[in-house]
């Protein structure tokens, strides 16, 4: 036993090298659990309904997302979503007023909607988000499958994270009055997901 | 009455095909007046309905137009001047070149919108043209001006025929209608 080894035993180098195994595994695929934030310059958050009996599409522009997430446990996990509901475009001005209207999304009383999940579960095909959404001032349980890769890139940590569900507007009183008819508006919402997510601490 | 045309008299295919497309005319200038002045959902209904009409009528039309080449054309009168044989075929080439040019401006119109459209909610048509806020306003200009200069042609179409029928007294309107006798049937 050298000198040498016994200093590489004291309390600060136990604590650097605790550190160490730590960021690794924040930075590691599939090791522990990782920290991230949304890269909103490449993530879309759309959604396709029916409009008088053909698919039409929209998306939210903000929609700030924190994500911690052990891909090998799920354990400790946590999905925050926040979805500024003004940023709506469905690429017409008239509809996206008419959208933003008190009738449909009310976005000066409800500006936002949130998705928050604790609880994580392996599926065939990728993972499955339990949580809570509300939206217009409504929450409801919501599951949402998604699959989830790592990747560096230029030596960071990031994540990809893709899935889609599909919500019913009439749960969330997204439709008032003559809007609760689903003949021209359809009931069914299917909002997708292209996340990219980089290493946040 | 036959199915076929004959050179005196429309076969009960092309008067079916006729009366349909004057039917449905007339629905789809009430839709879109009704829309005009209709609140957002309503309004959307109403032009659904409208579009899934007017791609009827161009379904009809090609049917139409097919047929037509398919059978012998009824003759004009021989007592028509040269100048009155003019305007019935230019009536008659506005008239079918509309039945076209209205569905589809209105067509290229909801593309151009980024509104894609649907017949009657069974299937969704693909866009004819890409979204494009100026291409749109176009359309829409021109599906307008195409209406009205459908309604002068129209207008045309029936003072022709009702002077045929009450002026000149032949057989020109009688032979496009279902239940009429023809007077000059000995020429079957």
């Amino acid at each position: 036993m050298t000198g040498k080894a016994r200093s590489a035993l004291t309390p600060a180098a136990l604590l650097a090298a605790a550190a160490a195994v730590a960021l690794a595994r924040a930075a590691t695929p599939g090791g522990g659990i990782g920290h991230y934030a949304l890269d909103p310059a490449k993530s879309t958050l759309q959604f396709t309904f029916t409009q008088a009996g053909a698919k039409n599409q929209g998306r939210f522009a903000r929609f700030p997302v924190t994500f911690d997430f052990s891909a090998e446990t799920q354990a400790a996990s946590r999905l925050e979503v926040t979805v500024e509901m003004s940023s709506i475009t469905t690429g017409d001005q008239e509809r996206d007023d008419t959208l933003r209207g008190d009738d449909l999304l009310a976005v000066a009383k409800y500006p936002q909607a949130h998705f928050s999940a604790t609880q994580f579960t392996r599926t065939a095909s990728g993972f499955e988000a339990a949580g809570k959404l509300t939206l217009r001032g409504v929450t409801r349980d919501v599951r949402v499958p998604f699959t989830f890769r790592t990747a560096t890139e230029n030596g960071t940590a990031v994540g990809y994270m893709n899935g889609a569900a599909t919500l019913h507007r009439l749960d969330f009183g997204v439709g008032q009055g003559d809007w609760k008819a689903t003949d021209q508006v359809g009931n069914d919402v299917e909002v997708s997901f292209a996340l990219r997510l980089t290493a946040a601490r | 009455m036959a199915l076929r045309n004959t050179t005196r008299r429309w076969g009960a295919v092309a008067q079916l095909l006729h009366w349909l497309i004057v039917a449905l005319i007339i629905v789809q200038v009430t839709l879109a007046t009704l829309a005009d002045d209709a609140p957002p959902l309503r309004r959307l209904g109403l032009l659904a309905r409208h579009k899934s009409f007017g791609l009827t009528i161009l379904a009809l039309a090609l049917l139409r137009l097919a047929w037509r080449w398919a059978n012998p054309t009824p003759e004009l009168p021989t007592t028509l001047r040269p100048y009155q044989r003019s305007l019935a075929r230019f009536t008659h080439v506005m008239l079918y070149a509309l039945l076209f040019a209205m569905p589809l401006s209105g067509w290229m119109m909801s593309s151009a919108r980024g509104f894609p459209v649907s017949w009657f909610g069974l299937f969704q048509l693909p866009d004819l043209v890409p979204k494009s806020k100026a291409l749109y306003e176009g359309m829409l200009t021109t599906h307008s001006a195409l209406a009205c200069v459908l309604g002068a042609v129209v207008a045309l179409h029936v003072a022709g025929a009702l002077v045929h029928h009450f002026v000149k007294r032949d057989d020109v309107l009688r032979r496009m209608l279902p239940f009429a006798t023809s007077s000059q049937g000995s020429g079957k």
